[in-house]
């Protein structure tokens, strides 16, 4: 199938009633085969766009094509092309995973003698062979995740909308999802928009980032791109003795702004020197530090940057310990 | 139209397998039984009342309103299943892969549609147990049931605008109670001549009326006011099409 079309976004907004703007001008361009992450907290306004571009939901303005169609006047032809898995996996307890496949090819209009290849070879792909045939009620989290995936592509989706796909799941079956979506990007060319809070997914999977906060889009670029943007790295110290978290602070202070920290550490970006004179500058105050480590510019440096804060869920940056 | 069908039959294939795939699929049935039992039996002296003239005897008059009673239900019963749908998320599979979404109402209606056939039988079995004497012909009956399926297509219908404006299991009362409003605000246990009061005026103006009338006319063997009762019959249809509809929309706009 020739894949041609993406995602084009244009000042997309949706208002609530007596709420605030959920999606505030927001536009986007995802080309055909990239992963886009959407990072953001939680009210960011992720889950509200990815209502609006699968047709759920109309926006108040703005426009949008998806897959070449106009979200609002061709929502049948963007409901052909797309398959979303979304926060709440829509799931009826009782039907069995191999129902839920029938009812999801035939709401697509595959022809019956497809219909149970194409369900086989996903609940194959997803690893629920074996469960196929138990209610959805038995299953785990997990279980219910990688179902709505293999739900999403049983009509071979050109544009595949995954939203917060590993909230609640175990590494095992989160790490397993990020590798299926991987494979689909990379093997069958699906263009992919992900929501998610958590910083490593997006980092692991994402061509390119846009992080969201309030309705508005605040920074958008690849990963390294933004986290280049930031230049620096930080550093951060544990006293051995608590009493001395506040000569840890000021001797940290010589060498960049503060930045958050954990609980009985301090921490500065690296403005001024490297590692090494921050070690020599503790030494030479006599101040004894159980952990000392640099830290990467990760995206919720990004985050923090761009809005102040720091990103709700995090899912950790790159760490070299020192 | 080939989107308007697949989508149709796969959710009318998944609704009749919830159905028939729980013991409970027997409660709705149970209702126009015991309402059957209850006005056959401890009504039949009615029957007896000067002017009161059903040459097919009052099981048979009873019975033609259990029937539409069962019918309208199962509509107003599938409604509850559309709200259910709604409120526990699950009608978003359907939205967002219905390529047509009027497929949904339409699975919806065949689903309804099945359903009562199932619990319209059963009160045919209970009424021909009872001793229900059928004075039509075989062409008769099948008017019985063309009309008692399209008042169970437009009670579907109904409750599907309901349940999909409201998009909560709480908007069952008001499935339910219009329903049963009209049901007997038309002429459930005497023949409209012998009504009085202020339901004498009413249940003229009941579209039901015109409909049960005539149900009851065909099981005497003796057909009128067909052409006015398939009319009513298929223009409620028509205007609660319009009303489902406005309710898909209405679920549409809400995400």
């Amino acid at each position: 199938m020739e894949r041609r079309h993406g995602i084009e976004v244009e000042n997309l907004v949706r208002e609530f009633k007596k709420g605030p703007r959920a999606v505030d001008g927001v536009s986007l361009s995802v080309s055909p085969g990239e992963v886009y992450g959407f990072l953001g907290p939680n009210g960011a306004g992720k889950s509200t766009t990815v209502l609006i571009l699968t047709t759920l939901l109309p926006p108040t303005s703005g426009t949008a094509r998806v897959a070449g169609y106009d979200i609002v006047k061709e929502g049948s032809g963007v409901r052909s092309a797309i398959g979303a898995a979304l926060q709440e996996a829509a799931l009826d307890p009782f039907l069995t995973g191999r129902e839920h496949m029938n009812l999801q090819s035939s709401l697509h209009g595959l022809p019956r003698k497809e219909r149970k290849v194409r369900g086989d070879e996903l609940l194959e792909r997803v690893g629920l062979s074996e469960a196929a045939n138990r209610r959805v009620r038995g299953y785990s989290g997990g279980m219910k995740r990688r179902l709505d995936l293999a739900l999403a592509l049983v009509h071979r989706s050109e544009i595949l909308f995954l939203d917060e796909p590993t909230t609640g799941l175990d590494p095992q079956s989160r790490s397993a999802l990020w590798d299926e979506v991987n494979r689909l990007a990379r093997d069958d060319g699906v263009t992919v928009f992900l929501t998610t809070q958590y910083l490593e997914e997006a980092d692991m999977l994402a061509d390119r980032v846009a992080i969201i906060d309030e309705g508005k889009i605040v920074a958008e670029d690849t990963p390294e791109a933004l986290k280049a943007e930031i230049g620096r790295p930080s550093v951060e110290a544990t006293p051995v003795d608590f009493k001395e978290l506040d000569a840890v602070s000021n001797v940290l202070g010589r060498f960049g702004g503060t930045v958050p920290a954990s609980s009985g550490s301090a921490a500065v970006r690296l403005e001024r020197g490297d590692l090494a004179d921050v070690v020599r500058a503790l030494d030479t105050e006599g101040v004894k530090v159980m952990n000392l480590q640099l830290n990467s510019p990760s995206l919720d440096d990004v985050f923090l940057e761009k809005t102040g804060r720091s990103l709700e869920g995090s899912g950790g940056g790159e760490e070299d310990e020192a | 139209m080939k989107a308007l069908f697949s989508v149709a039959f796969a959710v009318a294939g998944r609704q009749l397998r919830r159905f028939f795939g729980n013991i409970t699929f027997l409660a709705p049935a149970a209702f126009p039984v015991f309402f059957f039992a209850a006005f056959a039996g401890g009504l039949s002296r009615v029957g007896e009342v000067p002017r009161f003239e059903f040459a097919a005897g009052y099981t048979a008059f009873t019975f033609v309103w259990a029937l539409l009673q069962a019918v309208a239900m199962g509509g107003a019963f599938t409604g509850f299943a559309i709200a259910g749908d709604f409120e526990n998320g699950f009608a978003r599979r359907f939205l967002i892969a219905a390529p047509n979404r009027g497929g949904i109402i339409l699975g919806y209606v065949f689903a309804s549609l099945v359903r009562t056939t199932f619990t319209g039988s059963l009160v045919f079995i209970v009424g021909i147990l009872a001793g229900m004497e059928i004075l039509g012909s075989g062409v008769d009956v099948f008017g019985l049931i063309g009309l008692a399926l399209i008042v169970n297509v437009a009670a579907t219908l109904f409750g599907c605008g309901v349940a999909m404006l409201l998009r909560t299991q709480q908007a069952g009362p008001l499935i339910q109670t219009p329903i049963f409003m009209l049901l007997f605000l038309a002429p459930v246990y005497v023949p409209l001549e012998l009504l009085e009061g202020w339901l004498q005026t009413v249940a003229p103006l009941n579209p039901l009326t015109a409909i049960i009338t005539t149900g009851r006319s065909f099981i005497a063997g003796d057909p009128t006011g067909v052409g006015a009762a398939f009319l009513t019959a298929v223009s409620l249809v028509a205007i609660l099409l319009a009303w489902a509809y406005f309710g898909l929309r209405s679920a549409e706009r809400s995400g």
